[in-house]
């Protein structure tokens, strides 16, 4: 039996006096759509920090098909299939739009997996048009707005063709015409295929997000984080109704 | 016959289409130009003291790019570039003088060891940013002082190490070796700009962390860059080791550091050619003022300061903005009296 897809037992992170994260478990079955909720400073940002290897966490293991995740570096898991993007974007503002594409086309995977790929341009803008700002592949990235920041997270993170993709708030700040586009994008991310020439296998996702009504179309499962331990795991419809849930986003007596 | 002729007219097409449209290209041919002709030119080229300066230039406008490779480009906050150029020109001196290296052996050998030292240093400096990595690495060109006046016998002290074999007999003939191998790596240091992994270097710079999310080893090109520069700084010391016939401890003074710092910023940091331009300004412009001995470097810092104070992204990068403008739909550059882009006949507003 293979192992599974991912694995992350007893996570751990405390800043200073500051639990971030406690004791979390998260099973994840491959091509599976994971969707991350919890109030303000519950500790999403931070388990996909520790996921990515940017942090450190205090005890625990992450396994990633059966391969350990923790103690490595970024570049590492990167290159093993596990993609991200920022929650408050970080686009290297004065590089054009599809040079920065081209940095994570120039990854280790990505070009070992597009061995019939020989301009990392094309590539790049393949994944520009997937996100829908290839029109604006020459302007800086100083010049975007917050909506076209948050694809070029996107295009950014699927350069690298991931099996795994940590999306942090990905309808952050977009207007309810842009959620619904980037909705749709995710959707035929996942439903996989050929882009031009990048191929996406439909990989799973975990997504991190605060509109709920966006997230429940997208996602098979919810998992509600509060003060950085699991409170409500299961289908989006079960979730919702969940009293902790509610008392955790309203406050106790709420509703 | 007809092929050369074919191949002219192909030279003559390509001359007319792709280097006089843009202004910044003429600049850069008649820059090859003036560098290539010095020596002929009536009244700098019969002076040998000229000759010296223009030869200096070249050594440091190696120095000023290799700089910007590193600082500029990637971001990683040198003041302490003269390590590099010193341990070129010590290397090369020593292998000159003890194992008599002729020198187009001993500056590729120093250039190389020079590119040791960038590891050595680049691998602790990994893990700083910002002004502590500028600091840190302020310290190595002091501690090699130290080591060079803790050594005299070997490093020659104060003194430095003298009698090095000259580069070529006649002062014409070094000054043509220096100028076509400035004029050479230069134009690899601005390919390399220009490059992929040029992309890269200036990600890094931007946002290291978003540059490790996208997959990208960071420690590789760090310390790649951290070698590439020394490669090239260490050419230049080599250069001047043989130019100059000694090496002394002057090649790794704070000062050096500094003025480099001060070129690159002065002619406009993330551009190769800014620092380039820059020394060939600045440094004859030092020569130039000595008709007032005293007050020299106040008239010097007093020209920086008043061309930093229009031009805070440098010289060069300036006047490019205003002979050539960009177009806004394929951001190719035009020239500035065209109304419609020569590429995409957008119009130029």
């Amino acid at each position: 039996m293979d192992a599974p897809f991912l694995d992350i037992k007893g996570l751990d992170k405390s800043f200073g006096g500051l639990r971030a994260i406690n004791n979390v478990h998260i099973h994840m079955a491959q091509k599976e759509v994971l969707g991350l909720i919890g109030p303000n400073g519950a500790g999403k940002t931070t388990l996909i920090r520790l996921i990515m290897g940017i942090l450190r966490p205090d005890t625990g293991s992450v396994r990633f098909r059966g391969k350990e995740v923790v103690g490595r570096k970024t570049w590492t898991i990167v290159n093993m299939g596990i993609a991200s993007t920022f929650q408050n974007m970080r686009p290297f503002r004065r590089l054009p739009i599809i040079a920065n594409v081209m940095v994570s086309c120039q990854c280790p995977r990505a070009m070992k997996r597009g061995e019939w790929v020989k301009k990392i341009e094309a590539k790049a803008m393949d994944a520009l048009e997937f996100a829908g700002i290839s029109d604006m592949a020459l302007e800086d990235a100083s010049t975007l707005s917050q909506g076209d920041l948050k694809r070029l997270e996107v295009a950014r993170a699927i350069a690298t063709e991931p099996d795994l993709l940590l999306l942090d708030e990905p309808f952050g700040g977009l207007s309810p015409a842009e959620t619904d586009l980037m909705a749709k994008s995710i959707k035929r991310l996942h439903k996989g295929g050929r882009f031009g020439r990048l191929h996406s296998e439909g990989p799973a996702m975990i997504i991190v997000e605060h509109k709920l009504q966006q997230l429940m179309k997208i996602v098979d499962r919810i998992v509600v984080l509060d003060f950085g331990t699991i409170i409500a795991d299961g289908p989006p419809e079960e979730v919702v109704k969940n009293e902790k849930v509610i008392e955790a986003y309203l406050g106790q007596g709420g509703v | 016959m007809d092929l050369i002729i074919f191949y002219f007219r192909k030279l003559f097409t390509i001359l007319k289409k792709e280097v006089l449209v843009l202004p910044s290209r003429v600049v850069v041919i008649l820059f090859f130009l003036f560098v290539l002709l010095l020596p002929v030119l009536p009244v700098i080229g019969n002076d040998p003291y000229m000759l010296r300066i223009f030869t200096l230039t070249c050594i440091y406008a190696i120095f000023a790019a290799s700089w910007d490779l590193l600082s500029g480009y990637t971001g990683q906050m040198n003041f302490g570039h003269a390590l590099f150029f010193g341990v070129g020109a010590y290397s090369a001196a020593l292998l000159n003088h003890h194992i008599h290296i002729p020198p187009w052996g001993s500056i590729p050998i120093g250039a190389l060891v020079a590119v040791l030292a960038g590891l050595i240093i680049g691998i602790p400096c990994l893990r700083l940013k910002g002004t502590y990595l500028a600091l840190t690495t302020l310290a190595f060109p002091i501690i090699l002082i130290g080591i060079v006046f803790a050594f005299p016998d070997q490093l020659g002290g104060e003194l430095g190490i003298s009698g090095i074999e000259r580069i070529a007999r006649s002062k014409v003939i070094s000054y043509y070796i220096i100028a076509i191998i400035m004029l050479g790596l230069c134009t690899i240091m601005w390919a390399i700009t220009d490059s992929k992994l040029g992309i890269i270097l200036h990600a890094i710079r931007e946002d290291e962390i978003a540059v490790r999310t996208a997959g990208i080893n960071t420690t590789r090109y760090k310390l790649l860059a951290f070698s590439l520069s020394g490669f090239f700084a260490g050419v230049a010391g080599g250069l001047y080791a043989h130019y100059m016939r000694i090496a002394g401890p002057s090649t790794l003074e704070v000062s050096l550091s500094f003025q480099v710092v001060i070129w690159s910023i002065f002619g406009g940091i993330v551009s190769i050619y800014g620092p380039i331009g820059a020394v060939f300004v600045l440094f004859p412009l030092l020569e130039l003022l000595r008709f007032w001995e005293q007050g020299r470097t106040l008239m010097f810092a007093c020209i920086i300061i008043l061309i930093l104070l229009y031009m805070p992204d440098g010289l060069f990068p300036w006047l490019r903005d205003k002979i050539e403008k960009e177009c806004p739909r394929c951001k190719k550059r035009n020239f500035w009296r065209r109304k419609t882009c020569r590429i995409c006949t957008a119009e130029l507003d």
